[in-house]
């Protein structure tokens, strides 16, 4: 059992014999994916089922929770914790001038399964509250929302039919009449919380309480810089840089707050601040002076004019006064700004000779530099290391920042960065969401926090949003109404989009600049969903350096392909998906929209890569997923799953024999091989689908092994070979347990992962299968795995035992009596536990907290596959050995990363970092 | 001879001036300078230039003891005559440094006056003593190149261009050392001269206000930094200023602002708190009347431009500018670690209200530490330092006590409200003759 595999995490007496108990009773094993066991198992797990139950045992990688993905939003938030809910509050304002932002928490339906497979792996991992922080909040979701403050009502009526005032009581369950309205209190800050107050007590009776300003703007950034991996970002000459801050080393900084003036706090730490200075030159001035010499009459108006403008008409400058040359002496330039408007003193012209965006950029170029200027004098003088940027004057607006940049860069002589939030808008909001006593997200950590961005998000732009999109059906006719607005069919996302876009009505700046880049920079904010049974997974050599994406896609040539890639491959994945669903008309509408949805999501990255935040390939590939979730595809490759795990579990006997026939060393090359031949199926590949169509699964894996011939492009299986066989005459000891992450279904994982988890059960070592949460392509899911080593274990006795042993095969169905089970302690376990994805590709930041406990005790990790080994991981560094295995199914990848071939192989051993 | 009459002239209107300089000193200046004949022309260049973007400085020196010739003509030995300062060889020169400013875009006034003084002749002597060699003139600012040419025209004359920046600290510290009563602090309509060991000078912190603005941290002759600036300086206040404002002239622009109520575009503290609040303002440290925003209520409102009173736009642009300027000063001193922050250029043109919001910008940022100062002749500190720029001209290790000063204004009508700088406005344009093109002329006297 679990204990006598030296497990130290294991010390609960109690929780051991339940196990036994969970076992011996012998119930049917009836695979995992029903709920209906859930009744069930809460009656079997009495005293330790309530805590793990609050620890929020992962609902939300359930196949029936889909809480990844977003498709569940307009339900009513099931409470899991009724007594809790009355302190969750679930909506906060930020009322300004120009804008009301939202910040609302929604808890999404999660249903607990607990079958037995989890309270065993539970019990021998040790996951229990004791060893781990309590979790005071539920699995949810965060939503940004914005609205013009002259549209009120649309907020008004956002609010009332999301239900967001009732403080997300489940109406069905709380009858409006049984909770007084009046009582409700909703936390809100800046000026317009005195202004409105009125008017929502009237339209939704509640009462706005009122939290300073400050405050909330510190504990928004606080909350934004420690919980959001690259909520920062540089911005320099149009380019941005995510910047990934270590939570420890965040304090103090100097947070600039740009409204009609601009504040300077000096932060310390969490609600320790100081108003350190600030300037009375701020966003009210450029818009305040900008509307008296242009007419404009929207600050966006105004900004979007100094897009075409040219400052040199308006400004003196260096070159100006000393006849085009530099005054290099003390290092200015002749397009050096020497005096702002200073031009407009020496002609005879009026205002109205000038050209409004000239005007309007000169104002621009004065206001941002002087902030950055004199925000980067109050940092060196406290001696802060980093100064943020944010409040409305930004707006994601690239000359602004790029303008706040180079006066930070001037004056420090490039020592200092200026730094803005993606989330810049919302500091407030979020403050005010933070200031409600119980939220329980103070010490909320990164990894916990996942962001989704929903099929609006490429037609919003990172702008205001609009009225709610209820259900599914709601979202598809929107999809539709718009492609038929726009007069494109195949490209759903127009780059000049027609006046509205119905998602609120504002209009998308359709001119750019010919003198500076396009603004294309608005950038998205998600959907922060909060999982709190991420970890980062333990056996990273060092967390803070780990970067999961191997293709870095801020370069164009790159970001291009793979979209391409992307898209070629969309309409055979639709055509999966729409089988997937039976085909019905309703399947084909959804996956319409599905399609126009992502290729949306693709256009709006190509013109802004930054727009969702960093972006890599496994964020592109994993955003694929979502969005197929988000039209309720959930497993569009079910059928060919099922398919081709019969068809390789057919001949997994036969390939059992000949390899058991095989001497030690012949046998564990044979495996290796067999792993990345097996590998070659993968729906994700453009050139495999095409092999599929010329032959059987079982040809083309047999071809496959054919062509199977070492070296190998990278091939330190040798090395790997010692380590497992050792070398003149010794012995080494076995791995304690091997955590294999597997890929594909079908022979991948039959042919290929089940014989190399076979070798190393029988070599006395621990197996975990790691497998995905939630479908991706054909990759095997944690759920299925179950069920195909039950089928393997029926012809292999090394598999039956070890399943039996790591709680995969709970009953005695399978009627071989050979002794064995008798010495059963002795045979190490073969367990399955979920990843916490649902991506081809894996960050290891955001593991589940059961892949976390496994890993514990695992000296040896197996990445198989493009997207764990290749796409994701490749460049990782573990604590432990490593092996990574994959075929390359992408000519372009294996020439850029391997200088080599489609279909090379990789077989990389990297023992220990440590 | 126009120059002497101009002399007579000037001793005559300081009498009425007196507020100028503010002191009886001033009144025993200009008797002592009754005495002061230019019966004699330097031939070593006595004049130097400042040719800002809107105005032209000219600093000249009239000699009024011919003793000198020996030491003219024998060049650099001569130690024996004039007044010999303990610190440098250097003899002095007994004579009077004259003062005048000019429109950049009239430079012909400035031609003209030029010419009239004779101190071109002076040039012309040079020219046929040294030989057909082209006589150099010193110059600074931006328009010594721009005007180069013109002046080569004009007189035959080269400019030979000086750096600004050299020029501006030599003529501080030249002012700040040699002239009592350089610098004052200008707080709650107070003005209070301050009297700087010249052995206690050093470092300090120079912020010139032109059209930009520049920061330069002093730490002895020839010895300085620029370590920061700004582009909003009097440039912006005059540019946007003129936009907003039709006002013509930098000044008119500058009288307007006497007259105006910020509070009417200004957005308050008050006006965001609507007291409401008082207790979380006064927990950030600002009053109910300090300006959050400049302009900030140009937002709200539905009026045009029109709609707003020139002088309510041209107190806010200016206590906008000298709030900033102030700020960015007080922050550089802070971190330079320098105790005194001397505002000079021809944005201040002694006009109060600029001095006040500057000097309580200032004190408001260092929680009243740090006190800014401004220079009476702070117009002219680069056409001074241009001036001091000429090898030879014996001034290097003038002392306090080796000047005297007298400041009689030439124009024939002081505006009331002008204090050190007579107008240059619409009166100007009233009168067509040569003598009342010249903005000031203050003389310092050398004894």
């Amino acid at each position: 059992m679990a204990g006598l595999v030296g497990n130290p995490v294991l010390g609960n007496d109690d929780l051991k014999g339940e196990v036994v108990v969970a076992i011996n009773e012998g119930r049917k094993f009836e695979g995992t994916r029903s709920g209906t066991e859930e009744g069930r198992e809460k009656d079997m797990a009495p005293a330790a089922g309530s805590p793990i139950h609050r620890s929020g045992s992962r609902p939300q990688l359930d196949v029936s929770g889909a809480a990844i993905q977003g498709n569940s939003e307009e339900r009513d938030p099931t409470i899991l914790l009724p007594n809790q809910s009355d302190d969750i509050s679930h909506l906060a304002l930020d009322i300004g001038g120009s804008l009301i932002k939202l910040v609302y928490f929604s808890r999404h339906e999660g249903k607990p399964i607990e079958d037995k497979r989890k309270l065993s792996l539970k019990q021998r991992f040790g996951i229990t509250n004791g060893n781990r922080r309590s979790y005071p909040i539920l699995g949810g979701r965060l939503h940004f929302v914005k609205f013009e403050t002259s549209k009120v009502n649309e907020c008004l009526d956002f609010i009332k039919s999301k239900q967001l005032h009732c403080g997300g009581m489940n109406p069905r369950r709380w009858p409006s009449h049984s909770l007084p309205n009046e009582n409700v209190v909703v936390k809100a800050t800046g000026g317009g919380a005195y202004k409105f107050a009125d008017l929502f007590k009237e339209r939704l009776g509640v009462s706005l309480d009122k939290e300073d300003e400050m405050d909330c703007l510190v504990a928004g950034a606080n909350f934004l810089l420690k919980a959001i991996r690259h909520e920062a970002f540089t911005h320099m000459e149009g380019q941005k840089e995510f910047v990934q801050i270590d939570q420890n080393d965040l304090f103090p900084y100097l947070l600039v707050n740009i409204g009609s003036g601009v504040s300077m706090i000096k932060v310390d730490g969490d609600g320790k601040f100081q108003r350190v200075s600030g300037t009375n030159v701020g966003g009210g001035t450029y818009w305040g002076l900008g509307k008296l010499l242009t007419k404009c009459n929207s600050f966006d108006e105004l900004l979007e004019l100094s897009q075409r403008g040219d400052n040199r008409t308006i400004d003196m400058l260096v070159g100006d006064i000393y006849g085009g040359m530099d005054y290099s002496k003390i290092g200015l330039s002749a397009s050096t700004i020497a005096s702002s408007f200073g031009k407009t003193i020496s002609e005879d012209k009026e205002v109205e000779d000038y050209k409004p965006e000239d005007i309007s950029l000169s104002l621009l170029r004065m206001i941002s530099y002087n902030i950055g200027q004199i925000s980067y004098l109050n940092a060196l003088r406290f001696g802060l290391k980093r100064i943020f940027f944010g409040g409305f004057f930004i707006r994601g607006h690239a000359y602004t920042m790029d303008t706040i940049s180079f006066a930070v860069h001037f004056w420090s002589k490039g020592n200092a960065k200026a730094m803005f939030l993606r989330h810049e808008g919302f500091l407030g909001a979020l403050g005010a969401f933070m200031s409600y006593e119980k939220h329980g997200l103070d010490d909320l950590m990164v990894h916990q926090l996942v962001e989704r961005f929903p099929m609006g998000a490429p037609y919003v732009g990172g702008k205001i949003h609009g009225p709610p999109l209820g259900d599914l059906n709601e979202k598809i006719s929107w999809m539709e109404k718009f492609v038929q607005k726009g007069t494109e069919i195949t490209a759903p996302v127009p780059m000049t989009p027609p006046g509205t876009t119905g998602l609120g009505g504002f209009e998308v700046p359709l001119s750019r600049g010919d003198t500076l880049r396009p603004d294309a920079s608005n950038l998205n904010v998600g959907v922060l969903h909060l999982v709190p049974t991420l970890d980062v997974f333990p056996l990273l050599a060092d967390p803070k350096i780990y970067e999961p994406n191997t293709i870095d896609l801020s370069d164009h040539g790159e970001l291009e392909y793979w979209f391409s890639v992307l898209s070629e491959h969309l309409p055979d994945l639709v055509d999966k998906a729409v089988a997937s669903e039976g085909g019905t008309d309703d399947a084909k509408r959804r996956g319409d929209a599905f399609a126009r949805a992502f290729s949306a999501h693709l256009a709006r990255l190509m013109e802004e890569p930054a727009a969702y935040g960093k972006l890599g390939l496994a964020n592109l590939l994993e955003l694929r997923e979502e969005c197929l979730r988000e039209f309720q595809f959930t497993d569009a490759y079910r059928s060919i799953k099922q398919r081709e795990n019969e068809a390789s579990l057919a001949v997994l006997a036969d390939l059992l024999m000949e390899l058991d026939s095989m001497p030690e060393e012949a046998r564990l090359c044979s495996l290796i091989e067999g792993v990345l031949a097996a590998n070659i199926f993968d729906w994700g590949s453009r050139a495999c689908v095409d092999l599929y169509h010329k032959g059987t699964i079982i040809e083309i894996y047999r071809m496959s092994r054919k062509k199977m011939q070492r070296p190998w492009r990278v091939d330190d299986f040798d090395m790997f070979k010692e380590r497992m066989l050792g070398s003149d005459g010794r012995k080494p000891p076995p791995y304690r347990r091997a955590l294999l992450f597997v890929d594909n279904s079908g022979a991948d994982i039959v042919l290929g992962m089940l014989p190399l988890a076979r070798e190393l059960l029988r070599r006395g070592t621990e197996v975990v299968l790691v497998a995905n949460s939630l479908p991706a392509l054909n990759d095997v899911t944690a759920m299925e795995v179950p069920d195909i080593v039950a089928e393997a274990a029926k012809n292999c006795d090394i598999l039956r035992r070890a399943a039996e042993a790591g709680g995969l095969l709970v009953d005695a169905m399978i009627n071989i009596q050979d002794g064995s089970k008798l010495d059963s302690p002795s045979v190490p376990a073969l367990m399955v536990v979920e990843n916490g994805c649902g991506s081809p590709c894996i960050d290891l930041r955001q593991v589940s907290s059961e892949l976390a406990a496994a890993a514990k005790d695992a000296d040896l990790i197996i990445l198989e596959g493009m997207g764990r080994a290749i796409h994701t991981n490749f460049n990782a560094r573990f604590k432990c050995d490593a092996l990574k295995l994959a075929m390359v199914k992408n000519q372009r990848l294996a020439e850029n990363l391997l200088k080599g071939n489609i279909y090379d192989c990789v077989c990389r051993f990297e023992p220990s970092s440590i | 001879m126009s120059s002497a009459q101009m002399e007579d002239q000037s001793q005559n209107q300081s009498v009425k001036c007196t507020e100028i300089g503010g002191s009886e000193r001033d009144s025993e200046n200009n008797m002592s300078s009754s005495t002061s004949r230019f019966d004699y022309y330097d031939p070593i260049s006595p004049w130097a230039l400042d040719i800002g973007g809107s105005l032209i400085k000219l600093v000249y020196f009239s000699r009024e003891d011919n003793s000198l010739e020996n030491y003219l003509g024998k060049s650099v030995a001569a130690e024996n005559t004039g007044v010999l300062n303990g610190c440098t060889t250097h003899p002095v020169l007994n004579g009077q440094l004259h003062f005048a400013k000019f429109e950049t875009t009239k430079i012909n006034e400035c031609l003209d006056f030029i010419e009239s003084k004779q101190i071109l002749g002076s040039c012309g002597r040079h020219q046929e003593v040294s030989g057909g060699k082209t006589l150099t003139i010193k110059a600074t600012g931006g328009g010594a190149y721009k005007f180069a040419n013109l002046f080569k025209e004009k007189f035959g004359v080269r400019l030979d261009k000086e750096d600004e920046m050299d020029c501006l600290v030599a003529g501080a510290n030249f002012l700040l050392k040699a002239v009592p009563h350089e610098a004052f602090t200008y707080l709650d309509n107070r003005k209070e001269f301050v009297q700087i060991d010249p052995n206690d000078l050093f470092p300090y912190l120079l912020v010139n206000i032109g059209s930009g603005v520049s920061m330069i941290k002093v730490d002895g002759d020839g010895q300085f930094q620029r370590v920061s600036g700004t582009s909003i300086g009097g440039g912006t206040f005059w540019g946007l200023g003129r936009l907003l404002t039709k006002c013509q002239s930098f000044d008119e622009l500058l009288e307007l602002s006497h007259r105006g109520n910020n509070r009417v575009i200004d957005m308050l503290v008050g006006d965001i708190y609507g007291g409401l609040d008082y207790s979380k303002v006064s927990k950030i440290g600002l009053s109910a009347t300090a300006i959050a925003s400049s302009f900030g209520k140009a937002i709200s409102d539905k009026k045009e431009l029109q709609d707003y009173k020139p002088e309510d736009i041209a107190r806010s642009l200016l206590r906008l500018i000298s709030n900033n300027i102030g700020q960015i000063a007080y922050l550089n001193a802070l971190l330079h670690g320098l105790k005194r922050i001397i505002f000079g250029g021809f944005f201040i043109r002694g006009h109060e209200y600029t001095m006040d919001t500057i000097s309580v910008a200032v004190q408001f940022w260092s929680k009243g530490e740090a006190k800014a100062m401004f220079l009476r002749h702070e117009g002219f500190l680069g056409a001074l330092g241009a001036f001091k720029s000429y090898e030879k001209h014996g001034f290097g290790g003038l002392m306090v006590d080796h000047l005297a000063e007298q400041t009689p204004i030439v124009s024939p009508r002081p505006h009331p409200n002008q204090k050190v700088n007579g107008p240059f406005t619409e009166e100007l344009a009233d009168n067509e003759s040569i003598d009342c093109s010249v903005l000031s002329v203050e003389t310092l006297k050398l004894t």
